[in-house]
């Protein structure tokens, strides 16, 4: 009581010192904290943002156009990139969430020394640099890799062409990607108590229903975060296709450095990072939507 | 009473890497009779149960619920149903939906499914809670409803590991009652885990005691607490005092007291003696001598330590008696009943 007095007898002369009410100070603290990270990002991602759009709406001669637009999505090879990296994006994402699934799932219910082993092992790809993975990928892959050369000691005459292709490009978003997905989702099993799954199968759940009716359910938000995540990742990957990619089609990012540093065409270059931006931010919406969207119970 | 046996286990063996476990345990379960297993923590009391209902598969013996082996099947395929600890319900499910499931993988119709659960949370009473989420529901409420869940499967043994531990004291002896009288009502067969003495005295019909891994005694609850079979027995179950005694011949001496020596031991024994088997003596020369310790009162009734040349014994007295007591006044007790054991055991 005495306490409250005397608090409330120093924030009296306070105030009546500054002039101003406590309240406004505490905002006006909280509006510098703040500031430094709203610069950032103003600097860092609004400007180049409305920027890049904004050179993607002129033609060479600096009138507003659509030309950059109508360019992408018309052009052959052009069309060819968008559809080729799409294709690869949603590939790679859902064989990444089915690989990182079972690995989990795997890891959560198996108590063997394998599982410990894979356990301790499993998230190293995360810790390995993407040029070393995807120069690691060529020696074990590439026309006189590993693979090829022990083929060829076994008797084999010829290894299949294997990168510079659709396909390792899909090996190597696997390799980046599978180690997160089955991390985040290990965490998620993880949070799911045994005896949750016990009583499930008390009451006469069997393996698939396990999995359907109680696992699935319980862990599917992850599972979007993870394919948000991996989404994201593999659609703007550049290092791996720069490497390892095919000419022709290529992944929307080597064109569009392709254009923007070799044929120093920042509109098409722009363009095309607005329609990425656009196919990312629509993924985002869809993920912030259904974190948003609890459950009624709102556990 | 019928007589049927419904579970039994006979030569249950599981020893766990660590070394723990349980052996050796022999269990007869009638038909529609409650049984607890109580014993303190780590005595193997959850593994007999979770070996019952198909988690745990054990080393060696033989379950048989209506004298059929069901040690070969899973979990899922059990007549057993489970209400475990914590609050089991499913989270992404409203009750309706945690009580249905089970019924919906026996290709329940729709109509009596709806009856069933109707009728069920009736029965625990909760009923117009279907649409509810569990996490709208308070603990209580909850296990209510796993009870629930558990009931409607007509298991043909229910089990119960230590379900209303989580609960508080109130609520804890509602729950007891309340499955209690489902229990009495539908003839179901129940094997209740817990570690509450008085839990386990207060609703079962034979308790099981059990001690790193064996069963101590198996026993109506009175004459678990009238009979303790062991020293383990005598001081898990209730309250008891422990004195000095010597075993001569057919008699147990405590002092000036003489008992009969009905288990023919020899040597120094110790004697357990209930406090509500001591009494206060009033005259001079009678019984044995003590000092007060002291004496707490705990509301309608006291309790009183007293110093015995056998021993510290505490007894319970009316207040409006212990009201004259005072620490360090001498006072005389008196010995009813006693029942002792070799001091080895």
């Amino acid at each position: 009581m005495n306490l409250d007095k005397a608090g409330a007898l120093r924030m009296k002369t306070s105030t009546a010192k500054s002039g101003l009410s406590r309240q406004t100070k505490d905002s006006i603290t909280g509006l510098l904290m703040v500031f430094p990270s709203f610069l950032l990002l103003v600097f860092i991602v609004i400007l180049p943002i409305s920027l890049a759009v904004r050179e993607s709406l002129l033609d060479p001669n600096g009138a507003l156009s659509l030309a950059n637009y109508k360019y992408l999505f018309t052009d052959k090879a052009m069309k060819n990139n968008i559809i080729f990296t799409l294709n690869l994006t949603v590939v790679s994402t859902v064989i990444t969430l089915i690989l990182g699934y079972i690995l989990a799932i795997y890891l959560r219910f198996s108590k063997g020394r394998i599982s410990e082993w894979i356990r301790k092992l499993y998230f190293i790809p995360m810790f390995i640099p993407a040029v070393i993975a995807t120069y690691g990928i060529i020696n074990m892959y590439g026309n006189h890799g590993w693979l090829a050369r022990i083929v060829l000691a076994l008797g084999g005459d010829s290894f299949p062409r294997f990168i510079y292709d659709y396909n390792g490009l899909l090996l190597a978003n696997l390799w980046f990607n599978i180690p997160f997905t089955a991390m985040l989702l290990s965490s998620a099993l993880a949070g799911i108590p045994n005896s949750l799954i016990e009583s499930a199968r008390d009451v006469g759940a069997g393996k698939l229903n396990l999995f359907t009716k109680f696992i699935v359910p319980m862990t599917y938000k992850t599972v979007l975060v993870a394919a948000t995540f991996s989404f994201m990742g593999i659609i703007g990957s550049f290092t791996a296709p720069f490497l390892i990619g095919p000419n022709a089609p290529q992944v929307l990012g080597i064109a569009m450095q392709q254009s923007f540093s070799i044929y120093h065409d920042v509109g098409i270059a722009s363009a095309m990072a607005v329609f990425m931006f656009l196919l990312c931010s629509a993924m985002g919406y869809f993920y912030i939507r259904s974190m948003v969207k609890e459950e009624p119970a709102g556990r | 009473m019928e007589q049927t046996i419904q579970l039994s286990i006979s030569g249950l063996q599981k020893t766990y890497k660590s070394g723990e476990g349980v052996r050796d345990i022999n269990l007869e379960i009638r038909k529609g009779e409650l049984i607890s297993l109580l014993g303190p923590s780590g005595c193997g009391k959850t593994t007999v149960l979770r070996t019952i209902g198909g988690f745990l598969s054990p080393d060696s013996g033989e379950v048989r619920i209506e004298n059929q082996s069901i040690l070969h099947l899973p979990p899922e395929k059990r007549p057993t149903a489970m209400v475990f600890q914590s609050y089991n319900l499913w989270p992404h499910m409203t009750v309706y939906e945690n009580l249905a499931f089970g019924l919906k993988l026996r290709k329940t119709s729709r109509s009596e499914i709806r009856q069933k659960v109707e009728q069920v949370l009736k029965l625990v009473r909760l009923p117009g809670m279907e649409k509810k989420y569990p996490s709208q529901l308070s603990g209580g409420q909850q296990q209510r409803v796993a009870v629930a869940r558990a009931l409607l499967l007509e298991p043909k043994v229910l089990l119960l590991d230590e379900p209303f531990s989580a609960l508080d004291a109130k609520l804890r002896m509602e729950m007891r009652e309340e499955l209690r009288e489902i229990q009495a009502a539908g003839n179901l067969t129940m094997v209740f885990v817990t570690h509450d003495q008085e839990e386990a005295l207060s609703i079962s019909d034979r308790i099981v005691v059990m001690n790193s891994g064996r069963i101590e005694q198996v026993a109506s609850p009175q004459d678990i607490y009238d009979q303790p079979n062991t020293l383990f027995v005598a001081q898990f179950i209730g309250r008891m005092n422990f004195l000095r005694g010597q075993a001569v011949g057919d008699r147990i001496n405590v002092q000036s007291f003489g008992f009969h020596n009905e288990k023919g031991l020899r040597g120094e024994v110790t004697v357990a003696v209930r406090p509500e088997d001591i009494v206060m003596l009033h005259d001079e020369s009678a019984g044995m001598g003590g000092t007060i310790r002291q004496v707490m009162v705990l509301g309608h009734y006291a309790e009183i330590s007293i110093e015995t040349p056998a021993g510290l014994t505490k007894v319970f007295l009316p207040r409006e008696e212990a009201r004259s007591l005072s620490t360090g006044s001498a006072v005389r007790i008196g010995i009813t009943r006693v029942t002792a054991y070799s001091q080895s055991s």
